[in-house]
């Protein structure tokens, strides 16, 4: 059986993964877990600048979900090229960077510097993250910006180039094609919905920021649908995400389209759900005949 | 920390709306002001694990305790937990309180669902022959745990409205005693106590730690969901990796 995933020049040894923003840069989690049977650890943002994280509190149990704002909380270059950046060079499966930024020179520039490390697999581009004011989703929600940001980051790395979408837009299809006419290898869906939960008794937004972002269970339909509508829009792998707890949700994002799944919010419910979800994988693949991944798609 | 199965020994109300959780503990011997996080029960939604202090650990029969208040869905459901029930516990997480200075005596106080972690800490510091003063406030007589106290402490239990113990909050209390010169200050409970405290602390010129309470993801460092604002420069600290106890004196207090 080969669990392989092939995306641009890159290959994942298996397609779980687990999501950026929920695994920091890998050690916490590194001390509960054999990370070296993951198919690929999404890393916590990083920008070019140190980021102190929005207001608190930030975040907020909502049903079968919860809401979050963040804020990019993270070292910047600097301190994650000394502190970060060993580990995840010596961590046992694929590093994916997940870069964020505030305009389109903040993007490029991040890249360029971690050209000069050997520390990952690939980038994922983060044009999605509903949770700060400039960069994220002011990009991730126009196709021309889409296209030209991945025009611009294409030329300076031969590794894999993901772009994380966001399912806050009329046709997430569109975003993607935009995406793959930029030269991007992959792209990753869905960051989270935005969200509010108001404390009545304070007549205010719990979440200082008003707006956050919606993971869990409870968005898990909504990233299989985004999932399904991009792979009908492109031929570039699609790489799921959205409220998978079981290997029955990952296997619905790649019977939907997707080449691989992300594991984010369950893993604070349980850090052995990205290991019990590829084991699923696997019994589902032996129980059916599948010989690959590629055996998931064209089924309706 | 280690993620590990348990089973409840006991569960039972030991005040208003607050219970006493007993359970076998296999993880590494856990230090007070340390918590953990569990789930026992299935399903989404409640989604996340909760975090608890612990309240005391018997190394010898490798059992844990912990107190916690009937606020939510998830702590109703742990309120109907019965003797054999299985728990999933990840544990011990976060840093403890750091032992007193020498000369200092410790002052240590808690109240409402801070009350666990400061269990733990007097029975340690007692132990340790350090005989602390131990506070505990409530807002009236129904609220008082009816839990084992730590021997070997000076206790006073204080309510709100006189109905047990002594009259007025803790703060008032220790505000009336003139011995409190070289103490060493440490609390868990109500914002307002922690900040009353905090400012006698500053008063005396003593050091004071503070255990805090925030909502939580992962409870181990990784998200950063459960920051709070801090004084130094970095602006925000994890409670679950930096804390949950903290030096009163880089927290911002309002």
């Amino acid at each position: 059986m080969d669990l392989t995933v092939t995306i641009g020049n890159g290959i994942l040894p298996n397609p779980v993964g687990v999501a950026s923003g929920t695994f920091g840069f890998g050690e916490e989690y590194g001390r509960l877990m054999d990370l070296s049977r993951l198919g690929a650890v999404y890393a916590k943002a990083l920008t070019l600048e140190p980021r102190p994280g929005n207001d608190t509190p930030r975040m907020v149990e909502t049903p079968a979900g919860m809401l979050n704002s963040i804020g990019l909380a993270n070292p910047g270059w600097e301190r994650f090229r000394e502190e970060k950046a060993p580990f995840l060079k010596e961590m046992p499966c694929p590093a994916v960077l997940n870069i964020g930024g505030k305009k389109e020179s903040d993007y490029l520039e991040l890249v360029q510097k971690c050209e000069e490390l050997d520390c990952h697999w690939g980038y994922e581009i983060n044009i999605s993250c509903p949770n700060v004011k400039a960069g994220g989703l002011a990009f991730g929600t126009d196709p021309k910006q889409v296209e030209t940001l991945t025009k611009k980051l294409r030329p300076l790395t031969r590794k894999p180039l993901i772009m994380k979408l966001t399912p806050n837009v009329t046709d997430i299809g569109e975003i993607a094609k935009a995406a793959e006419a930029g030269g991007a290898d992959g792209v990753s869906a869905i960051n989270t919905l935005k969200g509010m939960v108001i404390d009545t008794k304070n007549r205010r937004p719990v979440i200082p920021a008003g707006t956050a972002g919606l993971s869990g269970a409870a968005v898990r339909p909504v990233g299989v649908a985004s999932v399904y509508r991009i792979a009908q829009s492109v031929s570039i792998p699609v790489i799921g995400l959205g409220g998978i707890f079981t290997a029955d949700h990952a296997i619905q994002y790649l019977l939907a389209g997707a080449s691989a799944i992300q594991v984010g919010t369950a893993l604070f419910v349980d850090p052995r759900i990205p290991l019990q979800v590829l084991e699923g994988i696997v019994s589902y693949m032996e129980a059916n005949d599948f010989n690959s991944l590629k055996d998931f798609h064209g089924h309706f | 920390m280690e993620q590990f199965h348990s089973e409840v020994i006991s569960c039972r109300e030991s005040a208003r709306d607050y219970y006493e959780l007993v359970f076998t503990w296999k993880g590494p011997v856990p230090l007070p002001g340390q918590f953990l996080t569990l789930r026992c029960w299935d399903g989404e939604s409640p989604l996340l694990r909760r975090p608890f202090a612990l309240s005391a650990y018997d190394g010898a029969e490798r059992r844990a305790s912990l107190i916690f208040q009937k606020r939510g869905p998830a702590t109703s459901i742990m309120t109907r937990l019965k003797t054999g029930d299985h728990m999933d516990i990840l544990g011990p997480l976060g840093g403890s309180f750091p032992s007193p200075e020498t000369g200092r005596r410790p002052v240590i106080v808690g109240g409402g669902i801070g009350t666990g972690p400061v269990l733990f800490l007097a029975d340690a510091l007692a132990k340790a022959g350090l005989r602390p003063l131990l506070v505990l406030g409530f807002r009236d007589k129904n609220f008082v745990p009816r839990v084992h106290l730590p021997l070997g402490c000076e206790t006073v239990i204080t309510t709100d409205d006189g109905s047990a113990g002594v009259p007025g909050t803790v703060i008032d209390y220790l505000r009336s005693r003139d011995d409190l010169e070289n103490s060493r200050f440490y609390g868990c409970g109500p914002h307002p106590m922690l900040k009353g405290l905090h400012e006698l602390a500053l008063e005396q010129e003593a050091p004071c730690s503070v255990s805090v309470e925030e909502v939580m993801a992962c409870g181990i460092g990784a998200c950063q969901g459960c920051a709070i604002p801090v004084t130094l420069p970095q602006k925000f600290l994890r409670v679950c990796q930096d804390g949950p106890v903290f030096d009163s004196r880089i927290l911002v207090w309002t």
